[in-house]
């Protein structure tokens, strides 16, 4: 049987289509703002980190994190930053750190562990070390978090 | 008292609604007719099949006092059944009057309003269908709410003023429109919602939180707020006059169906399969715990962490994980334990349909469940018991 007709486009025929930009809001900041925002972010991390407040760099990557179209490159700033956490975190410690954050730090945490995982080999991308922190974040934050992560058209 | 439980069917039930007295009692069995149930004292038996719709039954309601019923479903139809006494055998049998709602989507979900005298049916032609009876005609006629609704509409519910309607909808929001129609309805008086009420008048909007659809909206008894539970595991309370928006959310699955049992309390459920009980004021929300007793007659280390994250780590996870980390095959004869698939709840799937049961004063003391287990579960809104896990885990963050 024919499957071409599947592919059709039918939303091109539909005046009133619904448009990917009124899923949800815009982030009223501007892209170069948002940038500038996360290398401050990045810097503010390393000085945690250097402090070893694990906690603390959490939530200022995940506070606010870049969503929408058109801050790809804040975007992948703020993966890598938080990967450099992640990774650097002890696997008994990270319970405790997860507990700290609020919910939507939490919510936002289960976001970037998924698009990390969508990212296998990119940068020091680490399957076991993701899989470690969701299983931890499960058991905190329910499966909840992870139906959040699967609704939020603000994808990170 | 424990919570009574009825097996209707081994299908899905898609909605289910009693008559005022509650010894009767119409149900869909996912497919093209309702079917009405007649209470013998102990159990439910069938009495009459209402067949005229040619698909699926989405949704029915029984007007209390007019004892009406009306179902709506896929066919983009919805009937309008009152009990007429047969020519040949004066029998009183159910008689269809289609409705025309002018819609080229299925209907979802149908309500009457607190008068009677109107109902409301959502539909995925993104509109709500306001329904209404013309005596000059003789027929049901309908008015469209179209704007600014961008999806399928999952559920309504009625103000208690007859005139308010809230909607929530596939577009991630819950609205609240006003549904006067000047034939019928007397100018309502002001509400927290607003004072001038013309048709189709957008009275409130509100997003879910994590951009989940909004699968149940509830007004509370006195009308001036609104409850809407949505696909990203949480519930919302709305308070217009700010407004104050009070939302929780979940650790568990999303729910799918709400209801007020008084102004301070909501009782909603969904994929997580069993009753979960709200309570709060303008002031905050909380979760009070579940209506499903977890100590029955399991054991307490049957139900792991009841209302954790490993609650429904049963059967089916335990038969993949020890496949996977231990090659074994439950099939080949595995312990009775990983062959269990049954869940440690009283509902065996998803419940999507919560209704007030039994009133007393202005409080609702019962609530009837019914879900795609077949199962219909009359509990006692009193009987909640808390999440001591769960509370434990949240008092720590």
């Amino acid at each position: 049987m024919a499957s071409a007709f599947r592919k059709i486009d039918i939303d091109a025929y539909d005046e009133d289509a619904l448009q990917e930009s009124e899923l949800y809001e815009a982030d009223a900041r501007d892209p170069a703002q948002v940038l500038d925002e996360a290398r401050q972010r990045q810097a503010a991390v390393r000085s945690s980190l250097a402090k070893s407040d694990v906690a603390g760099a959490l939530s200022v990557i995940l506070d606010n994190a870049p969503y929408g179209p058109n801050v790809d490159e804040a975007k992948v700033l703020t993966l890598q930053t938080l990967l450099t956490i992640l990774n650097t975190t002890k696997a008994t410690e990270i319970t405790g750190v997860i507990k700290s954050l609020s919910q939507d730090s939490q919510d936002t945490l289960m976001k970037y562990l998924y698009k990390g995982m969508a990212m296998p080999g990119w940068g020091d991308i680490s399957g076991s070390v993701l899989l470690g922190w969701h299983e931890k974040l499960t058991e905190v934050a329910g499966v909840g978090c992870i139906v959040r992560t699967m609704t939020d058209r603000r994808t990170v | 008292m424990a919570p009574q439980v009825f097996t209707l069917a081994q299908t899905p039930i898609t909605s289910h609604v009693f008559s005022a007295d509650r010894s009767q009692l119409a149900v869909s069995l996912n497919s093209n007719d309702a079917q009405i149930f007649s209470s013998n004292g102990q159990e439910w038996v069938p009495t009459e099949t209402l067949a005229e719709h040619d698909k699926l039954i989405t949704s029915i309601d029984w007007a209390p006092n007019s004892n009406r019923i009306v179902t709506c479903s896929q066919d983009r139809n919805a009937y309008v059944w009152q009990e007429t006494p047969d020519p040949d055998t004066g029998k009183l049998v159910w008689k269809p009057t289609l409705v025309l709602l002018r819609i080229n989507r299925a209907a979802t979900h149908v309500k009457w309003s607190p008068l009677e005298d109107k109902f409301a049916v959502a539909s995925g032609a993104r509109a709500i269908a306001i329904c209404s009876f013309d005596p000059e005609n003789n027929w049901w006629v309908s008015k469209l709410l179209k704007k600014p609704i961008r999806s399928t509409v999952l559920s309504i519910d009625w103000h208690p003023n007859n005139v308010l309607l809230a909607a929530g909808s596939a577009d991630m929001k819950a609205r609240v429109f006003s549904a006067y129609i000047k034939e019928v309805d007397e100018r309502p008086a002001a509400t927290v919602w607003g004072s001038k009420l013309p048709f189709n008048t957008v009275c409130g909007e509100y997003t879910s939180p994590a951009g989940g659809w909004v699968h149940a909206v509830g007004f509370s008894p006195s009308g001036d707020v609104l409850a809407f539970a949505s696909h990203d595991s949480s519930i919302s309370i709305v308070y217009p006059g700010g407004p104050v928006v009070h939302n929780i959310r979940m650790q568990s699955l999303p729910f799918v169906t709400l209801t007020w049992t008084s102004e301070d309390v909501i009782v909603a459920a969904g994929h997580d399969c069993r009753p979960i009980v709200f309570s709060g004021s303008e002031a905050g929300w909380q979760e009070a715990g579940t209506l499903d007793d977890s100590t029955a007659p399991k054991s307490a280390e049957t139900r792991p962490g009841v209302g954790g994250v490993g609650r429904l780590k049963t059967g089916a996870f335990a038969t993949f994980r020890d496949a996977d980390s231990r090659g074994q095959s439950s099939i080949s004869g595995g312990g009775s334990q990983l062959t269990n698939t049954k869940l440690l709840t009283i509902h065996q799937n998803t419940i999507t349909n919560i209704r007030p049961y039994e009133v007393r004063g202005n409080e609702v003391t019962k609530v009837s469940t019914s879900g795609v287990d077949g199962m219909l579960v009359i509990w006692d809104v009193n009987a909640v018991t808390g999440l001591s896990g769960r509370l434990g885990g949240a008092q720590l963050r």
